[in-house]
Order: C-alpha cells, then sequence, then structure tokens
C-alpha cells in the first residue's frame, strides 16, 4: 500500500525532550530533514543519536516535543508514519527460529506486503546483497558482514521513502563498505532519504548532503554540507564542536 | 479495527510456524502426559474411586479436566515463552517498527497461543479414546470454552512475557500461580470432595469455573452453575485481552 503524503520534509523533530529515569538523553532537539536528503547524524557515543532514531521510529516514549514523518505524527498517526521508515538497527536482532528468507517475507507481511510480492522482493534483496546462496539458513549460520546485509535487507524491505541506518559499517570490511556506500547513494538517487549515523568521518564526508551533530543530548551543528564544513574537514569540524581531544 | 490484514495473517503464521517447529517440545509433551495421567489415575487408581452419583467413571471425570488443564498450560506457554524470547533476543522490534496497530500485534501473538492450545486440547481427547470413548454432549458450548480459556491464558502469557526481566521471573507465574490454581481448579476432583474450607477457596478460583465449564461441555455434569462459567469467561477473556493491547500501547517493558 503507497501512502500519499504531501509534505517535502522527511522527518521533522521539534523540541524533542527525553529522559531516561533522571538522565536527560536528549534537550529540546529539532531539526529537519528534506525529502531526498542524505543526512548524517554524528555524535559520540551516548550523544544522543540511537536515542533520537528510537523516538523516530516509535521505539522510544519521550516526554514532550513533536515528531512528523513526511507530516504524519510518529504517535498519533504511527501506523502511517511506520509504513514510510525502514530501520536498519546496530545489533543483529533476528528472529531465530527463521531462516533468512522467511525473515525478510514476514517482515514484509507486517507491512502488508502480500506474500508473492514480499517472496519477490525478498530474493531480489538477497540477491543484491550477495546472500541468494543462504536463503534457507538461519541467521547464526552467517558472519558478522552477512548478517550486516541481512539487516539492511530487512531494513529495504518494504521500499521505504525514508531508511534509517544506525552505524551500519561498523566493522564492515572495505569491500562490504563500498558496497553499502554503492546502495545507499544508488538508494538516495532514486529519491530514497537516508538518515545515516556513523563514527566513520570519511564516510559522513563522502555520502551526505547534509549533517548535523548532537553532543549531550543538544545539536550543536547543522546544515548543508559546505555549511558545516567551511573548509575544514569534518573530523576537524566534529571535534571543535563536540570539545573532544 | 483490523486494518492491515496481512501484517496479522503474516504475524499470525509466524508465531504458529513457531511451535510446529519445535512440536516435539510444544504438541507431544502434553498428549504424553495426559496418556500417563489417564492410565495411571484414570485406569490404575480411578477405578476405586466412586463417582457413581454422577454418572461418570473416574476417567470420564478427568478427560475434561486434562483438557482444560492442557488448554491452559499450552495456551499460556506459547505466548509467555515467544513474546519473552522476543524480548530477550529484541527482534520484538520486528514487530514493533511495523505498521500494524497495537490491537493487530497482540491479536496476532494470540493466534499461536490459541491455536497450540486448541490443538493439544483436541490431541487430549483423542487419545483418552485409547482407554474409554467419551461423546461431546454440547460441541458448541465446549468451543466456546476453548476459545475463552485460550484467550484467557494466552494473554496471561503475554502479561507474564512483559513483566518478566530473566527466564526465573517469567516461570515464576506458571509455577507457583497458574499450576497450583489449575490443580485446586478440580481438573482431578470434584469440587464437593474437597474439606469446607476448601470448597470456599475454589469459589474465588477462577480456573475453577472455567475447568467446570469444559467438563460440562463435554460430560453435562457440573459442580457450578454453567451459565455464571460462562459468563465469567467472557469477562475474563475481555478483560485480558485489553488489559494486554493496553500494555502494549502505553510501551509497557517494550519501549524505553
Amino acid at each position: 500500500m503507497r501512502l500519499m503524503y504531501n509534505s517535502d520534509k522527511a522527518i521533522s523533530i521539534n523540541n524533542l525532550t527525553k529522559y531516561y529515569g533522571k538522565l536527560q538523553a536528549l534537550d529540546n532537539v529539532s531539526f529537519e530533514i528534506k525529502r531526498g536528503d542524505f543526512f548524517a547524524f554524528l555524535g559520540p557515543n551516548g550523544a544522543g543519536k540511537t536515542t533520537t532514531i528510537n523516538v523516530i521510529t516509535g521505539l522510544s516514549n519521550y516526554q514532550s516535543g513533536e515528531v512528523t514523518v513526511f507530516g504524519y505524527n510518529t504517535t498519533k498517526d504511527y501506523l502511517q508514519a511506520r509504513r514510510l521508515i525502514g530501520l536498519c538497527a546496530q545489533e543483529f536482532n533476528f528472529d531465530p527460529f527463521l531462516t533468512i528468507h522467511q525473515l525478510l517475507v514476514y517482515q514484509a507481511g507486517y507491512f502488508g506486503v502480500l506474500p508473492h510480492a514480499a517472496e519477490r522482493r525478498a530474493d531480489q534483496l538477497l540477491e543484491r546483497f550477495g546472500l541468494i546462496e543462504k536463503r534457507n539458513v538461519k541467521h547464526r549460520a552467517l558472519s558478522g558482514g552477512m548478517k550486516k546485509r541481512l539487516l539492511i535487507c530487512r531494513a529495504l524491505i518494504h521500499d521505504p521513502e525514508i531508511l534509517i541506518l544506525d552505524e551500519p559499517t561498523a566493522g564492515c570490511d572495505l569491500e562490504l563498505k563500498y558496497l553499502i556506500w554503492d546502495y545507499l547513494t544508488q538508494l538516495n538517487g532514486e529519491g530514497k532519504t537516508i538518515f545515516l549515523t556513523t563514527h566513520y568521518m570519511e564516510e559522513a564526508e563522502k555520502l551526505c548532503k547534509t549533517i548535523g551533530i548532537i553532543n549531550h543530548g543538544r545539536i550543536v551543528r547543522i546544515g548543508d554540507k559546505k555549511e558545516v564544513l567551511r573548509d575544514k574537514t569534518l573530523e576537524a569540524v566534529f571535534l571543535e564542536v563536540t570539545g573532544t581531544e | 479495527m483490523i486494518t492491515n490484514p496481512i501484517g496479522v495473517i503474516s504475524l499470525s503464521k509466524r508465531e504458529i510456524l513457531r511451535f510446529f517447529t519445535v512440536a516435539t517440545q510444544t504438541i507431544f509433551p502434553p498428549l504424553m502426559s495426559s496418556v500417563l495421567f489417564m492410565l495411571v489415575f484414570g485406569v490404575a487408581i480411578g477405578q476405586r474411586i466412586d463417582l457413581s452419583a454422577s454418572g461418570l467413571t473416574y476417567l470420564q471425570f478427568i478427560v475434561p479436566g486434562l483438557m482444560a488443564m492442557h488448554l491452559i498450560s499450552s495456551s499460556y506457554e506459547n505466548t509467555s515463552s515467544s513474546l519473552f524470547i522476543a524480548r530477550w533476543h529484541n527482534h520484538i522490534q520486528e514487530v514493533l517498527l511495523s505498521p500494524l496497530s497495537y490491537f493487530e500485534m497482540v491479536l496476532g501473538l494470540l493466534a499461536g497461543g490459541v491455536t497450540r492450545g486448541v490443538i493439544v486440547c483436541i490431541g487430549v481427547y483423542l487419545v483418552s479414546f485409547v482407554f474409554q470413548p467419551l461423546p461431546i454432549l454440547h460441541v458448541f458450548l465446549l468451543l466456546y470454552f476453548m476459545a475463552m480459556i485460550s484467550v484467557i491464558f494466552s494473554c496471561a502469557g503475554m502479561i507474564g512475557a512483559l513483566w518478566a526481566e530473566d527466564f526465573n521471573m517469567l516461570s515464576m507465574w506458571s509455577v507457583y500461580v497458574v499450576t497450583p490454581l489449575i490443580f485446586l481448579g478440580g481438573v482431578f476432583h470434584p469440587i464437593s470432595a474437597l474439606p469446607p474450607v476448601l470448597q470456599v477457596f475454589s469459589k474465588f478460583n477462577p480456573i475453577c469455573y472455567l475447568v467446570q465449564g469444559m467438563r460440562y461441555s463435554v460430560t453435562g455434569v457440573s459442580d457450578v452453575s454453567i451459565g455464571l462459567s460462562a459468563l465469567f469467561a467472557f469477562i475474563l477473556a475481555g478483560g485480558f485481552f485489553f488489559f494486554t493491547v493496553h500494555l502494549f500501547r502505553i510501551g509497557y517493558k517494550l519501549r524505553t
């Protein structure tokens, strides 16, 4: 099912505040990501990147603020908002009872994709990411790199408008890193909005159009890549705004 | 209320596939234990127990009780283990990220518990034919009670799985609450055979009404009002179902 939406803002976050008990994880965070953007969301460990992703995708509650995805409020209109998002999480959280092909087909089913279309889409993605030979094995039989690829396949199985990737290339070898980069660039070229968190500055610098940096739950720099860099390297800007030595 | 039927069917299929892939742990053990209960209690010891006032042999008396017992435990164990493992491995995110409403999520997870419970319950009835054929007097009433009981305990299993932080906590409800209530609920004995104090206690045991409902449906014999049992089962099923949906809606131990 395709959703009708007319907002040019793929993601809009307004005054988002989130606490874990007494710990403030997000402090009045506001930013927007345009449709078709390739957005890098950077920050030190514990800065609030994954929390922001969890709020956008509905995996975390929050205390105040508003998050919309193509104009759909992620709390009130969560059914519509979730159809538009694909999440590639950091951890390998797969159902241990299913083969990787079943896993993708069921995941597509949750998004309302009919079985024959889901089967076709699953095979296409497994082929694209070099996993087709493994389609009938369970995820435990895959190497770490293969599991990374499977995470991306699962995020893409329902052909989402926005792909959110939480450190997708962490721990990947060069070959896989380039495969992922190529595919993300291709997807972005097809008009998909990409939201990427990474600790690799060269990755963000190479792939992204817009960059946001978060530190201690606050946005400390955001804007067009040129505007953020201003003839500096991203690493230098990052160190400057996060105060990291 | 269902806006994503394909999603609900997919989740239901996954839940059913899950217990079928481990049928040696989910389907056959309760059938095996039922055969042993019928053999030891029904055939060996049962011949010395006089239930002639009810017109039933002891074996005929315990068969509906065993059906109820395994319906309860299978429904409970299915959803509690499935949801807890999904939380433990964090693949519950696959469902939480999807455009399934909270009502639909519970419905999909419920399908596994209800299906497993019903299959085991029918299986227990069928294996009883090895010892003594027992015709069912009220088929539709039996289906009603099977549906209500499986919904109640599938939801109870989900609530337990959400509440539990580890495997010890998960088994706690089953060991210390569900199993004692089942055994004191009249599976193996008529309520009237209990000492007066325990008879009073049985009136406050919800499982007693469910077991009696099953027994009446099969044999036409019950220690309590069957109308009251049917109403009680309906209220409990509705209450447990909507409470479970509520827990999913607020994200109890599902969302950080």
